[in-house]
């Protein structure tokens, strides 16, 4: 089955608009961390947000009124995307849509105040309106509200690769049921209590930049967004390929798992969108690279966009599809053996490459 | 019958078997304890003991036993497992003890709220300022997955996992998207099922938004004041029917028919006419080629709330009529993500010993509903094609169909 990509839209520290985040990442531009205090412990910590302006042309729908803004980049992602694939393939039939969510840390941000006053004074003052808002699904129900969407809506959850197999999923729903699209939408807030939960994990640095490939790691910053995919069987890009992979059970592990997903995948021409996010994910990649792909132009957009977990996978996504699209690849700075100013890319083909920080590996491979 | 995909070709269907399944739940460690259990109707629903529950309104829940899930611990890493992963090791080990040699190539599991309570441990450890000793190990616990992982690891399993988090309905759209998979032919073998562990987070909210009960839960009663929340774990291994049965494998059921829908009236609430239920059945029922003439029994979503089961019973009437119903969290609470794989199990378990389960705590059934309810008492019938229901927040609705086993 044919399985390509009808229209991208991406939510990011470097700004929204397809055109307008690609063109800051072949610059070079860095997003902008900005500090994050734990009110409890008095810490700081760093985050890449996505600037507040972004959001100020989201449809005035009842659902997004008291909507987290996990669900309001979603939103905004997803609304892009079908627009660009409106533009590009025409007019889409929304009941032959189906919608998969690709989850992370979901709403930690009304987890954390419905919590915390749970904590603070006692069950009884949870708060009615923060409950359903904490369920991981509750993006996914407001695009489909949205939309109108009234068939299948599935929201998976996992670590940084769920956006792979979420598109995994979206493919093997596009064979099996009696649909023209599916689109999948990846998407993460950032928050304190997510910044002092990676850091006590001992993958988190305090402040930018991230140095990706470095040996001993150093750390990611924690970013926040939202990535859509529009899949369907028209579009300019093909996904060739998708394999979702499997789950190591220690760091040595997952430079196998990666290896056998490159191995899979492989191809002479093809350049690699790494998921390599300034922790072990790095080292994890680059064995497996030097292992099969030694020659291969990689890059990872973490260092410029930060570690988004849920909405990453599709971040790269969109990165590979552009590449193939614009023919270049942005700078990679300051990145071990892979650091090079902006190239040309010339093959025609991507490999889309995740290891999650929780045990899950996948990848994908697109072409034109 | 084939299946037309969305580019207008015909697609042969594989049927798909059901070769083993696992059961950890209120009602029992295991199948058999689980059947008996039903026999005998037990109210498995008991004071809440692992957090503080005196300010809430409901105080009970369906609780799996700690003593049973430790005892098969094994060591010092087994002992930093979350419970949900505890119970998704012991579902998963006695669905190996029938099937050792089951790969699965692709495991979807349902779940709501992974390792929840590991969140709030360190939540409170972070708001007392001290304990963070063990927060590493919370938080590498925590993730929705890590159960999943954790319980294949146990038996040398390293299939891709997709979780799917579709609120309550996420146990019936795993086992419904792994039906798929399998009918198509793109898969041979699908490991599938859900978890979830009780926790205070979700209890609190559910009785935030008052949908929990102080009494006991009564599902399509007159008198029904709310649903009590469960917890426990089920897997289920599929596998095509034609392999499974050139190989030899014993086959529990047959799994025909799936159905999803989405249902926007609100994030919590169903659409009072039952619509987002009635589209998940009717497309269940077009997917098994079925009509609903053929089926025998339906184990409802039924959680007793008032919009839940007017909604539900609605959409039931008017699409079955008088078949017999029951909602077996009467007997067990609602596992959330779970409930949907446990209900299942019960599907399979009812379909094997020829019985109705009960919906126990009967008292005046609601008239408005004119539904036939196996109150109170399970009882024996003779009974081919049951289904059964998950709906859940976000309006997510799911029905899957089970068929008795039958030669090919």
């Amino acid at each position: 089955m044919s399985l390509r990509i009808a229209g991208m839209g991406w939510v990011t520290p470097l700004g929204r608009g397809l055109n307008s985040v690609w063109e800051r990442l072949i610059r070079g531009d860095e997003a902008t961390a900005q500090p994050i205090s734990d009110p409890i412990s008095h810490r700081r910590y760093c985050a890449f947000r996505v600037p507040d302006e972004k959001l100020k042309d989201l449809p005035l729908h009842p659902r997004l009124r008291r909507a987290s803004a996990i669900s309001r980049f979603a939103a905004a992602a997803g609304l892009d995307a079908l627009a660009q694939a409106r533009f590009a393939i025409g007019e889409i039939d929304l009941q032959r849509m189906a919608l998969v969510f690709a989850i992370s840390n979901g709403g930690v941000i009304y987890t954390k105040r419905f919590y915390h006053d749970v904590v603070e004074s006692g069950a009884q003052s949870a708060s009615p309106l923060l409950f359903p808002e904490t369920v991981f699904n509750a993006p996914a129900s407001h695009l489909a509200a949205i939309l109108g969407i009234e068939g299948a809506s599935y929201t998976i959850v996992g670590d940084g690769v769920v956006g792979i197999l979420a598109a995994k999923m979206a493919s093997d729903l596009l064979d099996n049921e009696p649909l023209d699209a599916c689109l999948i939408v990846g998407t993460e807030e950032a928050d304190w209590l997510l910044c002092d939960a990676y850091h006590k994990w001992r993958v988190l640095k305090k402040e930018p930049p991230i140095e990706l490939f470095h040996n001993p790691p150093h750390g990611m910053i924690l970013s926040e967004g939202a990535g859509a995919v529009l899949l369907a069987r028209k579009g300019s890009t093909q996904v060739d390929a998708i394999d979702p992979g499997g789950n190591f059970s220690n760091r040595r592990e997952a430079s196998e798992i990666v290896r056998r997903i490159l191995h899979h995948l492989a191809v002479d021409d093809g350049c690699v969108v790494a998921s390599a996010n300034g922790t072990f994910v790095d080292l994890a990649e680059a064995t497996a690279m030097e292992k099969e792909l030694p020659q291969s132009v990689v890059y990872s957009p973490k260092r410029a966009l930060g570690e988004s977990v849920g909405a990453s996978a599709i971040w790269q996504t969109i990165v590979a599809a552009e590449a193939l699209q614009t023919k270049q690849l942005p700078p990679m700075l300051d990145s071990g053996p892979y650091t090079r100013p902006g190239v040309d890319v010339s093959g025609g083909r991507a490999i889309v490459l995740s290891c999650g920080l929780n045990q899950q590996v996948a990848g994908l491979r697109l072409s034109i | 019958m084939p299946r037309i995909n969305g580019l207008g070709v015909k697609k042969p269907q594989a049927r798909v078997a059901v070769v083993a399944a696992g059961v950890v739940s209120p009602l029992g460690f295991g199948l058999s304890e689980t059947l008996a259990a039903l026999k005998t109707n037990k109210d498995c629903v008991s004071p809440v003991t692992a957090f503080e529950v005196t300010q809430c309104r409901c105080k009970t829940a369906g609780q799996v036993s700690d003593h049973h899930l430790n005892e098969q611990l094994d060591g010092r890493k087994d002992r930093r497992l979350h419970r949900a992963s505890r119970m998704m090791v012991a579902a998963l080990g006695e669905l190996r003890t029938q099937e050792r040699e089951f790969k699965p190539e692709l495991t979807i599991i349902g779940t709501t709220s992974g390792g929840m309570s590991f969140g709030q441990d360190y939540y409170r450890a972070l708001h007392r300022h001290c304990g963070l000793r063990r927060s590493p190990q919370w938080i590498a616990n925590y993730p929705p997955q890590k159960p999943v992982v954790d319980a294949q690891e146990a038996f040398g399993i390293s299939a891709p996992c997709q979780i799917i988090a579709n609120a309550c309905a996420s146990g019936t759209n795993a086992i419904g998207h792994a039906f798929e998979c399998v009918r198509s032919g793109n898969y041979q073998r699908v490991l599938t099922g859900g978890y979830d562990a009780l926790s205070e987070l979700v209890f609190v909210g559910f009785d935030s938004l008052q949908a929990s009960t102080p009494e006991k839960c009564r599902p399509f009663d007159r008198d029904r004041s709310g649903m009590v929340l469960g917890e426990g774990a089920a897997v289920l291994a599929l596998e095509n029917l034609e392999s499974a049965s050139a190989r030899g494998a014993r086959i529990m059921a047959e799994i025909i028919g799936y159905g999803i829908s989405t249902d926007n009236y609100h994030l919590t609430q169903p659409d009072p006419s039952g619509s987002g239920p009635r589209r998940a059945m009717e497309r269940a029922l077009l997917s098994a080629d079925c009509s609903a003439d053929d089926v025998d029994y339906i184990n409802a979503h039924g959680t007793a709330t008032i919009f839940n089961d007017a909604a539900e019973g609605e959409a039931i009437r008017e699409l079955f009529g008088q078949v017999s119903v029951s909602s077996t969290k009467s007997m067990i609470g609602h596992s959330l993500g779970a409930a949907g794989a446990i209900e299942a199990v019960v599907c399979l378990l009812a379909l094997q010993a020829q019985l109705l389960p009960a919906n126990i705590n009967s008292r005046n059934p609601d008239e408005n509903l004119k539904l036939n309810i196996v109150g109170n008492e399970s009882r024996a019938a003779k009974i081919d094609i049951v289904l059964s229901n998950s709906f859940g927040f976000g309006g997510t609705n799911a029905s899957v169909l089970i068929q008795k086993a039958t030669t090919i």
